[in-house]
C-alpha cells in the first residue's frame, strides 16, 4: 500500500468513526496540524453525510418528535483553547516528563491502553530513531521541529508511514531536533466487534453504485 | 426529500424554532438515523435511544448549524457519528481519566474545514471524473468482489487491460482526494 492510500484510509476511518481511542487522538492531531488532511476529512464527511440519505428507513417504534424538543442539559458551549488534541491528553509539550531511552532520544507513553501503542518521542538535533522492527505499521507525525530520512524532509504536520517493507531511518534535523507523535499498530482492529468494517474503497465504490 | 427542502426546514428550525418544520425533519431523518446505528451493530432499542439524542441535538443546538460550512446531511452525520463513537468509548474499557477528552476529539479543526460548497464540489468532481465504465469496473471489483479475470470475461476485454484500467482509476481517485 502506498503512503497516500494509508493516510487516506486513516482519515476515512476517522471520518467514519471507526478508530479506537489512541488512533483517534493521533488522527485528530494530524487533522489539527495539517490542513490538507483536514480538507480530505471534510470531503469524506460530506460523502458519508450523503450516504446517510441512502439508508433504508427503519421506522422508529416508540420515539416521537416531541420527545426530542426538550432542551439539552445546560449547553456545553465552551470555547476550547486552541490546543492540539494530543496536548489535551498529555498537557503542553514543553512540560512533558520525558524518559531518556538513550542519548539524544527520549520518549513518553501516555497512559492509554488500547490495541495500538501511542507514544511521544523527542529527538535532539542530529539524533536518529533506533532501528526496530514490528509487526504492524508505524505512523510518525511531526509535532514540532523536523526530521529527515532518505526520502526527504518532514516538517510540522507531516506524517510518515513505515511498514515492514520500507525501512526509513529518520534523523532529526541538525538545527532544531523534533518532537513526534507515533502510533504502532499491533493489528488492525476496528471498534471492537461492532466496528463498521468500512474500507475506503468499499465505500467509494458503493457510493457510486 | 431533496436537499434544498432539507436545508429549508433546518433554517426554519434554527431561525423560527418552528416545531412543525422539526417534526418534518424528524419524520425524514429518524428512520435513517436508526438504520445508521443498526448498521453499526447496535440493537434496535439502543439505536432508537441514540436517534433521540441526535434529534434532540438537532433541535436544541440548531444555532450551531452553519449552512455556509456544511450541508445539513454532513452536520447531522457528524452528530450521529460522534454519538456512535461516544457510545462505543463509554462501553469499551478505556483507561483514560479525563472523560472530557471524548468531547473535544471531534471538536477541533472547524475553522480549517472545507466549506460546504467546496466539499460538494469535491464529491461531484470525483463523481464526474469517473466515466460510466470506470464506475462499473470499480463497482464490480470492490463491491461485487469480482476478480480481474471475471471482470475481463464479463466485459469481454483482455485481462491486462482490466488490470491497468483499475490501477489507473485508483490512482485517479487518489489524486482527486
Amino acid at each position: 500500500m502506498n503512503g497516500t492510500l494509508v493516510k487516506n484510509q486513516l482519515i476515512f476511518d476517522y471520518a467514519s468513526g471507526s478508530l479506537g481511542f489512541s488512533k483517534s487522538v493521533f488522527a485528530s492531531t494530524y487533522l489539527y496540524l495539517n490542513s490538507k488532511a483536514s480538507n480530505i476529512n471534510s470531503t469524506f464527511e460530506a460523502m458519508l453525510g450523503e450516504d446517510l440519505l441512502n439508508n433504508d428507513n427503519i421506522p422508529v417504534t416508540k420515539l416521537k418528535y416531541t420527545d426530542c424538543l426538550k432542551n439539552e442539559k445546560n449547553d456545553t458551549n465552551e470555547i476550547y483553547a486552541d490546543v492540539s488534541p494530543i496536548s489535551k491528553l498529555v498537557g503542553p509539550l514543553n512540560q512533558i516528563k520525558w524518559k531518556q531511552v538513550y542519548k539524544g532520544f527520549k520518549e513518553f507513553n501516555p497512559k492509554v491502553s488500547d490495541e495500538n501503542e501511542l507514544k511521544l518521542i523527542k529527538m535532539d538535533p542530529g539524533a536518529s530513531v533506533p532501528l526496530h522492527s514490528h509487526g504492524g505499521q508505524e505512523y510518525i507525525l511531526v509535532l514540532n521541529g523536523s526530521f529527515c530520512d532518505e526520502y526527504g524532509k518532514y516538517n510540522k504536520g507531516d506524517m510518515q508511514i513505515n511498514d515492514q517493507k520500507i525501512k526509513h531511518t529518520p534523523i532529526a534535523c541538525k538545527d532544531e531536533g523534533c518532537i513526534c507523535l507515533t502510533i504502532t499498530e499491533k493489528e488492525v482492529i476496528f471498534f471492537g466487534r461492532f466496528g463498521s468494517f468500512l474500507n475506503l474503497f468499499t465505500f467509494i465504490k458503493s457510493f457510486f453504485k | 426529500m431533496d436537499k434544498s427542502k432539507l436545508s429549508e426546514l433546518m433554517v426554519k428550525v434554527k431561525n423560527d424554532r418552528d416545531q412543525i418544520a422539526f417534526s418534518n425533519l424528524f419524520d425524514f431523518l429518524a428512520p435513517k438515523l436508526k438504520a445508521y446505528f443498526i448498521q453499526n451493530g447496535l440493537s434496535a432499542d439502543i439505536s432508537e435511544e441514540l436517534t433521540q439524542e441526535v434529534m434532540s441535538i438537532i433541535w436544541s443546538k440548531s444555532d450551531r448549524y452553519d449552512s455556509s460550512k456544511s450541508a445539513v446531511t454532513t452536520w447531522v452525520y457528524t452528530i450521529a457519528r460522534n454519538k456512535k463513537v461516544d457510545f462505543f468509548r463509554k462501553t469499551a474499557k478505556i483507561n483514560v481519566n479525563d472523560d472530557d477528552i471524548r468531547e473535544f476529539l471531534y471538536e477541533n479543526g472547524d475553522e480549517d474545514k472545507l466549506s460546504r460548497k467546496e466539499a460538494a464540489e469535491q464529491v461531484n468532481r470525483i463523481n464526474k471524473e469517473l466515466n460510466q465504465d470506470q464506475r462499473k469496473m470499480i463497482k464490480m471489483n470492490f463491491f461485487e468482489n469480482k476478480s480481474h479475470k471475471k471482470i475481463a470475461e464479463e466485459l469481454e476485454i483482455p485481462l491486462g487491460t482490466v488490470k491497468s484500467r483499475i490501477r489507473n482509476i485508483l490512482i485517479k481517485m487518489q489524486r482527486l482526494l
